[in-house]
């Protein structure tokens, strides 16, 4: 290892030598509203050299001593180009402005930019700007970010009503999901329906399907990195809408003499207050709201200071017998640091929690499980030359797990109070990370994850005989919890066990000619936490537990190889890849497991692997009056969970089975038509092979009902899933060069009515004592209508 | 616990303009296996000396006319302490009856039924149970201000691990409802359980009325037993919903000696037994 690290500092120190060369650095942003953009190419006209802005919109680059032309560009936006005369370290803040409003403007993009994007060596991520998706036709009129990102290659999710989403065929648990980089343990609103960003705070999303940069760490399927927007700098704005199911508002101005900005925006759905009115429904409460904040302020020229936060919630009261709540909550305070031309900071100090309470009143429990956690973290981007740029950082993360807390709600409740034990952990990473122009043609991206992960002291563990706390009964033919062999106490300031990763990360693209490249990377990540749930749906009230004695990290190693291609002078792109991924150490359930309540998870889990293959295939059109992509997805997903420690063949006689995550076929069109000044129309169809799932393969007697007897795990499907979309955003031509700007989005989901099985359940009819299969459906043909206003 | 979260999240969905229809699905077949229904149930107060195993085999799926009950079987039952040996007659309808049997609490019994010269053998130990203290019926309890539910009261022991099996059945129903209980929760503490219907015009389903007649009988049973329960009933009333866990095969304490593969359902318990009958007012 030692080799390796001494080997890139040598790389590097052969390249600081650069003679009479000076550094353009600065921003891009909004013109508009001042935003800063993330990934907006500046590019000195004539030459090869270039940089793309951060998350920060920063930039620097360094070149020779010359006039250049400088060219900002940034798909949806304007281009621009400024003569510079570079003869000493220079700073431009550039503001470029949205192509939007007046279509007839397009501007094709220059060659030039285009050769950049084609050879950034990153591969397997998908962007998304809030434009994009909002343009989306969403159920009830509910822009939702999480539903969009299902219609690109490679990400489903397990139909209508389940929350999170699958990546290439991973689990939900196995996505980091940041927003303003506070880790979201909990996606979704409603059980899923919808999810907990609100578009209208959000600038853009970023989704790393595979090729994870080393900066990120713990998850290792994806990264879904969500960034907030800053709030309007320029002047104070509100937008706003009300929809069927929730109305927005979004506050945002700039501060103290265009030093800084803030933005406030609040959502809140309102069923709860037509449900008051119906006598039926008025002890029933159904309702969620969120809210976020972000404001910043710039000291000077070198640094800034951002706070961003977040607060969501759904409550569910109903008739007084259950009291169901949970929600996100989470914090970051930020401080970027130019400490020179090449080198830029950030700082974050962060906080995220996420808790479930349900209360049951006819049975006089209160129930209580959360997720804490504080994060620390501080990345660098050195800017060394044209040909290389590094981000190197530290970050550390202190977990505060409450598995579950049950208390009696009053003095004559049959329930005894019971704690779970507390479950604490420190998971620490160090990164570098270098984007490499080797040759005119071939770059490099090549990183090294160090991380490592402590489960920390002040609770009991239990000990087992044989070490066995899952073994197999061969006489029975089932599995069962091992003999208890006491219990020990660990002190606060003890390890219960530490572990300790090396992560590679690689990347290659090789440039074929100005608008195609071919891609390879390689990324090993692992992942410290796990979601506990053995239901095919993510509920919210699954609990997270970290690694420790009993269960081990999930390591994950990807392979991807990709083709991509622009033409049409980059209206439109085409990306092909393919992937190969295992993951160590998944677990899986038992037969019958139950996981609420326990102590003793380790009971209840074996510990399996599982793979996951496939091919994507993207067609995007960029520009023009139409937009909108092609998305296909071949893939496969299986796990394997042999009895291991525990004896026996494991589960399934341990054959590989598919996961519930396994989509044979995947397809989506999306689109959107701008038809005229007044009326914009988009639509999507998506078709997917049905979810996994187990059906009865007979049936027997016992106690006076029939009782299914099931086939092997995952082994039948669902009916295949299929919907077509549309929607209509109508702009009034009086909104032209007034303040108070409308719009009407008509959407209809579902339009052929096509009714897509969420489950089949198996029951014995009360009526007429038949077995029958039931089909739930959760959406019918749904039409909304949706207004929606700036100020 | 789960069930309870579980209905919720139905709730949830099916507020959300779900819509739920009968439809033909094709399911996987297996071969048929041969199914134990060996009770020994001693209800306090009798000399349990009358018991009866039924055997038969498993049907496909959605199959409804086969004649599946098993004759020509020979079966057994020894106390391990005693070594007393209780013979089950063949009745040639499925069951086996004896009618000396003697129950002792707490001894482990072992059952052996042989068929198709195949040897399955089942070991159970005699659980006792505590008796029902009182029945209650009122409109507040339990989900629904406005029907009437009624309640059951024991008293659970409190220096031991207690699991619990529930029968309820009102008169006229097709089907029992069954519940599985422990004492996780409340070890030591008086247990309730209760009960309540909520009209269903799909099934027939009626909430109940004055001079309903209803009857409760609660089994002592082993830690064991409750787990195979828990899953039965479990995937019995889901069905395979997506927020109960992954369904699986049930696999009970009858074991083929013979060709260990081909295991037979069901189970061999042995309970002392309290039943109670009672009367909506």
């Amino acid at each position: 290892m030692k080799n390796i690290l001494l080997g890139i500092c040598l790389l590097f120190s052969t390249l600081l030598i650069a003679q009479n060369s000076y550094s353009i650095r600065g921003t891009v942003k909004d013109s508009e509203n001042g935003e800063t953009l993330f990934g907006a190419t500046v590019f000195l006209k004539g030459t090869t050299n270039g940089a793309v802005t951060n998350e920060y919109g920063f930039f620097s680059l360094t070149a020779k001593e010359a006039t250049y032309t400088v060219v900002i560009s940034y798909l949806g936006y304007k281009e621009i180009s400024k003569e510079v005369l570079l003869n000493k370290d220079t700073v431009i803040n550039f503001e470029i402005e949205e192509l939007s409003e007046s279509l007839d403007e397009i501007v094709i993009t220059a060659e030039e930019t285009e050769r950049i994007s084609i050879k950034k060596p990153q591969m397997s991520v998908s962007k998304l700007n809030a434009s994009t998706i909002k343009q989306i036709p969403a159920v009830l009129g509910e822009v939702d970010v999480i539903k969009s990102i299902q219609l690109l290659p490679g990400v489903t999710n397990n139909g209508e009503g389940s929350a999170g989403f699958n990546v290439r065929g991973g689990a939900v648990d196995q996505n980091l999901v940041l927003l303003d980089e506070a880790i979201i343990y909990n996606t979704s609103h409603f059980f899923g329906f919808f999810s907990v960003f609100n578009n209208d705070a959000i600038k853009n999303v970023k989704l790393y399907k595979g090729d994870i940069p080393a900066k990120f760490g713990g998850r290792v399927s994806s990264v879904l990195d969500v960034h907030q927007k800053d709030g309007n700098s320029k002047k104070f704005a509100l937008t706003g809408g009300v929809g069927l199911i929730s109305s927005r508002l979004t506050a945002e101005a700039p501060l103290f003499k265009d030093k800084g900005s803030f933005l406030v925006a609040g959502r809140s759905s309102y069923a709860h207050l037509l449900m008051k009115g119906i006598k039926e429904l008025k002890d029933d409460k159904l309702s969620f709201y969120d809210l976020n904040l972000k404001t910043n302020y710039k000291i000077n020229e070198n640094n800034r200071v951002y706070l961003s936060g977040y607060f969501g919630r759904d409550i569910f009261n109903i008739s007084k017998i259950i009291e169901n709540s949970y929600g996100n909550a989470s914090g970051n305070l930020r401080w970027n640091h130019v400490f020179n031309d090449k080198l830029f900071s950030n700082l974050s100090l962060i906080y995220s929690k996420y808790d479930y309470q349900i209360v049951l009143n006819f049975i006089e429990l209160d129930w209580i499980a959360d997720i804490k956690n504080y994060n620390l973290k501080y990345d660098f981007g050195y800017y060394v030359n044209d040909k290389l740029k590094l981000d190197f950082g530290a970050s550390g993360i202190l977990y505060n797990l409450n598995p579950g807390e049950v208390k009696p709600t009053s003095n004559d409740s049959p329930i005894n109070y019971l704690k779970l034990e507390q479950k604490r952990a420190f998971e620490s990473g160090l990164y570098i990370s270098a984007e490499h122009q080797l040759t005119d043609k071939l770059t490099a991206q090549y990183g090294l994850r160090y991380s490592r992960f402590n489960r920390l002291g002040g609770q009991n563990m239990t000990n087992y005989v044989n070490n066995q706390p899952v073994v197999y009964n061969s006489e029975l033919g089932i599995y069962e919890e091992g003999e208890e062999l006491g219990e020990a106490f660990f002190e606060k300031n003890e390890s219960i066990k530490t572990f300790d990763n090396f992560e590679p990360r690689l990347g290659l693209s090789y440039q074929l000619n100005t608008s195609s490249s071919i891609k390879a990377s390689y990324t090993k990540s692992s992942q410290y936490l796990h979601l506990l749930s053995n239901t095919s749906s993510v509920t919210p009230l699954d609990v997270w537990t970290p690694s420790g004695k009993y269960i081990k990290p999930q390591l994950s190693n990807q392979y991807a190889l990709g083709y991509y291609k622009n033409f049409k002078n980059k209206a439109y792109s085409m990306e092909l890849e393919t992937y190969f991924k295992t993951v160590d150490n998944r677990i899986d359930y038992i037969d019958g497991s139950n996981l609420i309540g326990t102590n003793t998870i380790e009971t209840e889990i074996l510990n399996g692997e599982a793979r996951a293959y496939g091919l994507e295939f993207l067609l995007r059109k960029n520009t023009g009056k139409f937009t909108g992509w092609f998305a296909y997805t071949l893939s496969k997903s299986e796990q394997r969970t042999l009895g291991g420690n525990a004896g026996g063949l494991g589960i399934n006689d341990g054959n590989w089975y598919n996961t519930a995550h396994d989509r044979t076929h995947d397809f989506s069109i999306t689109g959107a038509y701008k038809l005229n000044e007044k009326w914009n129309l988009s639509a999507n169809l998506v078709y997917q092979t049905g979810r996994p799932v187990t059906y009865p393969n007979g049936q027997y007697e016992y106690e006076g009902l029939s009782i299914a007897s099931y086939s092997d795990r995952n082994e039948s499907r669902l009916p295949a899933y299929h919907r077509l979309d549309f929607s209509a955003t109508y702009n009034p031509t009086k909104n032209k060069d007034r303040r108070w700007q409308g719009e009407w989005v008509f959407g209809v989901y579902n339009a052929y009515a096509r009714k897509n099985a969420a489950s089949i359940t198996f029951t014995q009819n009360n009526d007429t004592g038949q077995n029958e299969a039931s089909r739930l459906s959760i959406f019918g043909i749904i039409p909304s209508i949706t207004y929606n206003f700036k100020f | 616990m789960r069930l309870y979260i579980k209905s919720l999240l139905l709730i949830v969905l099916t507020i959300i303009t779900a819509c739920e229809d009968v439809i033909d699905v094709n399911v996987p077949e297996a071969e048929p296996r041969l199914v134990i229904e060996a009770s020994l149930d001693w209800q306090k107060g009798t000399a349990g000396n009358n018991q009866t195993i039924k055997l038969s085999t498993s049907t496909p799926y959605f199959n409804t006319t086969v004649n599946n009950t098993v004759t020509g079987a020979s079966v057994k039952v020894t106390n391990d302490a005693t070594n007393a040996e209780y013979i089950f007659v063949d009745q040639n309808d499925g069951t086996y009856n004896i009618t000396d049997f003697v129950p002792v609490l707490n001894d482990s019994y072992t059952l052996e039924v042989i068929y198709n010269s195949e040897t399955y053998k089942a070991k159970e130990t005699l659980m006792p149970v505590s008796e029902i203290k009182r029945v209650t019926q009122s409109l507040e309890g339990a989900f629904d201000d406005e029907v009437l539910d009624v309640t059951i009261f024991w008293d659970d022991p409190v220096d031991e691990e207690n699991y619990y099996f529930i029968n309820f059945y009102e008169e006229g129903d097709l089907f029992p409802f069954l519940e599985e209980v422990s004492d996780e929760f409340t070890n030591g503490n008086e247990m309730d359980e209760f009960f309540e219907k909520e009209r269903d015009e799909d099934d027939g389903q009626e909430e109940f009325n004055p001079g309903d007649k209803v009857s409760f009988t609660l089994y002592g049973i082993s830690e064991r037993y409750y787990n195979y329960l828990q899953i039965l009933i479990e995937q019995y009333d889901s069905g395979g919903d997506p927020f109960s866990s992954v369904a699986a095969e049930i696999k009970g304490n009858c074991i083929n000696e013979t060709t260990p593969d081909n295991y037979a359902f069901g189970y061999f318990r042995a309970s002392e037994v309290d039943t109670i009958n009672y009367t909506f007012q």
